[in-house]
Order: C-alpha cells, then structure tokens, then sequence
C-alpha cells in the first residue's frame, strides 16, 4: 500500500481524487436513475393473525390463548376461534347496511364535486374530485355478490378515471366538466343499481356537448346547471326521482 | 482550464455510462386479440391517420426513431410511451370495459378538437404525425359514430 500511496501523491493525488470522487458519483447517479424508472408498487397484503383465540370444547363462549384452562369447568383450551368467519358472518348479516353506507361516501363525493361546479369553483371541485377518487377505490366490495361485483368493477374504472383526471385539473374548468359528464352517466348506473341511500334527482342539461344534452345527479329539486355554472345555473330540467 | 476539462471528462464519462442502461423497447410486433382492429369496425383512413399520429405511444408498437439509441433520450421516450398507454392502448382497447371503450372514444374527440392531442413536443420532431384537418374530422366524425354505436348496444 505505502509503495502504491507514494507515486500518486507525487501525481497530484488531490486532483486524482477528485476524479475518482467525481466517476463515483457518476456511477451512483447513472444506476439511481435506472432504479427509479421501474419502481412498480407492489401492496402486500398482509393478513396477520397476531392473537388467534382458542376456546374450550365444552363452553365455546369461554375463549382465551393456546394452554388456558377454562373457567367452566377447568379444561384446556383446545378449539382454535376462526376469527375470519366470525368476520365474514358479521359481514353477511350487515351487507345491505355497509354497501348503502360506502356508496353514500361516493355519493356525497360526487354531490360536493356537483356542487363545486355549480358555483363554477375549480378548485374545490379538484378537491371533491380527488375524495371522490379515493372513495372509489376504497369502496369495499366484499359484501357484493359475484354479479354485484363486476356491475360495480365496471363503473368503478370508469369512474375513478374520470375522478382523477378532475382531481388533477384545477384550473381547466371545462376539462373538469367533461370528465363530470361521463361520469355523471356513471355515478346515475351505480345508484341505479345499488341505492344512494337518499333521495336524489337526476337532471338534464339540453345545451351541453353540442346540444346533445348532459345529465348529473342532485341532491335537491331545485335546478343548478353544474355545466354551465353561474351563467346559466337556471338552464336544465329534472328528469326522474331517484329514491 | 483544469476544471472544465476535469468537468467535461466527467460528463463524457456519465454520458458512456448510461448507454449501458436501457429499457425494454416497446415492440411486440403482434396484433393482440384485444387490439382495437378486432373489437371495432375502424375504417383503414381512420386507422392509418391513428397508427401515424397516435400508436407510438399508445399501443404495443412503437416505431422508434435513431436518436431512440442516445441515452436519456430512450429513457424520456420510455416513460411517454409507458404514460400514454396507461392512459389509452390500442392494442388492448378490446379489454377495456364498453363504458370505458365508450369514455375513451369521448376523451380522443375533445383531445383532437382542442389540439392537445398529438402532444407539441411530439409533434415538433415528427412533422408527419401533426393531424389534417381532415384526418381530424375522419377520426372525430369515426369516434363519435362508433360512441353512438356502443351507446345503442345498452
């Protein structure tokens, strides 16, 4: 070592440093930018069960670790508690109540977008479209039925583009409400099929895209055109009731 | 004199060194049985007008220019492609959903009326992709004809 030290100090080892420290650094940057470009998201789904319960075979209410001796009648706690069935019956039981409640979040999602566009404040309807966004994807489809599912599969799609691209474009007002149009048509095909959970109206606007008419869901029987915002807020008519 | 040399040579260095990090061509050189061509009527003029301004960024055929070999430029070209196909993929259009195939035809129209679509700085390097007015007014008047069709399908 002390042989190779001594020629590069003589070689300005100062400047050869540098150099190197220079390449290295080159390296780093070259290779960070290959890592960066496939980053795929992989979401792992963990299901633990930390605390699995055991419960007595005589008294299956007395439950407690692997090892415990029941209260009853002193004898080991041997029958594992599957606590996911215990889950999925409290599940099965409420279906028609959690599916209701979840789509009310989207549904409110949507009105609050609805509402912003009727006030013509891009802002906020970037806002509502980035909640409604994140609604539709964490709706949870475990209650549905098989059929229920790919009804629901299909709007979602759909729809959490639509959201999205609302949520990412403040600022262009008429962008936002094109996306507002398709996904009108969707948000009506989802409480069509599961119930908003309140009643709603769904109103026509004539005029919008080429006088080929647009529709979107309110929350209330007065008219407020969402399209065309403040300068025609009174345009459209109220088509059906949706209960 | 001594540093900018030391500079530039770092810079060439860098510059060798990133040749060797390539992505993956997009080029499978197959028609899918999901590709657009099989799941919709799209008349030729309709289709040549898409493959020259569209499908090298969103179907699974890119058709690449030489410059494509000179790192980054291979790895901003990379990631428009991979963008513009998460948005809209020809060569998967058939998997998509008849709402979302129907979304899809709507947001090519407005894209293609407000002349956001073929992207600027696309266009400035591939003259051959900017759309005639008439190419426009096939795909649009395409596009909605077939919306309507899908529409009439419910």
């Amino acid at each position: 070592m002390e042989v190779l030290k001594k020629p590069l100090n003589n070689l300005k080892s100062k400047k050869m440093k540098t150099t190197t420290i220079f390449i290295m650094l080159a390296i780093v940057i070259a290779f960070t930018a290959c890592n960066t470009k496939q980053t795929s998201e992989t979401e792992t789904t963990s299901t633990e069960q930390s605390d699995q319960l055991y419960a007595c075979s005589m008294h299956p209410d007395i439950t407690g670790k692997k090892g415990d001796k029941c209260s009853e009648c002193g004898m080991e706690l041997t029958e594992p508690v599957k606590s996911e069935t215990v889950q999925a019956t409290t599940v099965q039981a409420t279906t028609e109540a959690t599916a209701t409640v979840s789509i009310k979040e989207i549904v409110s999602n949507y009105l609050q977008l609805k509402n912003a566009l009727t006030k013509d404040n891009t802002n906020d309807a970037a806002t509502a479209g980035k909640a409604l966004e994140t609604a539709l994807k964490n709706f949870d489809k475990s209650a549905l039925t098989a059929e229920q599912k790919t009804t629901f599969e299909d709007i979602q799609t759909d729809a959490i583009e639509h959201a999205e691209h609302i949520g990412t474009n403040a600022g262009k007002i008429e962008h936002q409400r094109e996306h507002f149009d398709l996904l009108s048509k969707d948000m009506y095909d989802l409480v069509k099929a599961f119930g908003a959970g309140q009643t709603l109206y769904k109103d026509f606007c004539p005029m919008y895209n080429d006088n080929k008419g647009a529709i979107w869901l309110s929350e209330a029987k007065e008219i407020k055109n969402p399209y065309y915002g403040k300068s025609m807020s009174s345009c459209g008519s109220m088509k059906e009731e949706l209960k | 004199m001594h540093i900018i040399k030391k500079i530039l040579l770092v810079l060439l260095i860098v510059f060798i060194g990133i040749q060797f990090i390539r992505p993956v061509r997009n080029e499978s050189g197959q028609v899918l049985s999901t590709d657009i061509i099989k799941t919709l009527n799209v008349p030729d003029s309709v289709l040549n007008a898409l493959k020259m301004s569209c499908y090298d960024c969103h179907s699974n055929n890119t058709n690449y220019p030489f410059y494509v070999n000179i790192e980054p430029v291979g790895w901003m070209l990379n990631n428009h492609i991979k963008n513009g196909k998460d948005k809209l993929n020809f060569s998967d259009f058939g998997s998509y959903s008849r709402r979302r195939q129907m979304s899809k035809l709507r947001s090519i129209i407005s894209q293609i009326k407000d002349d956001k679509m073929p992207l600027s700085s696309y266009t400035v390097i591939h003259k051959d992709a900017i759309l005639t007015t008439k190419d426009k007014a096939l795909i649009i008047d395409w596009s909605n004809k077939t919306k309507d069709s899908l529409s009439s399908l419910n």
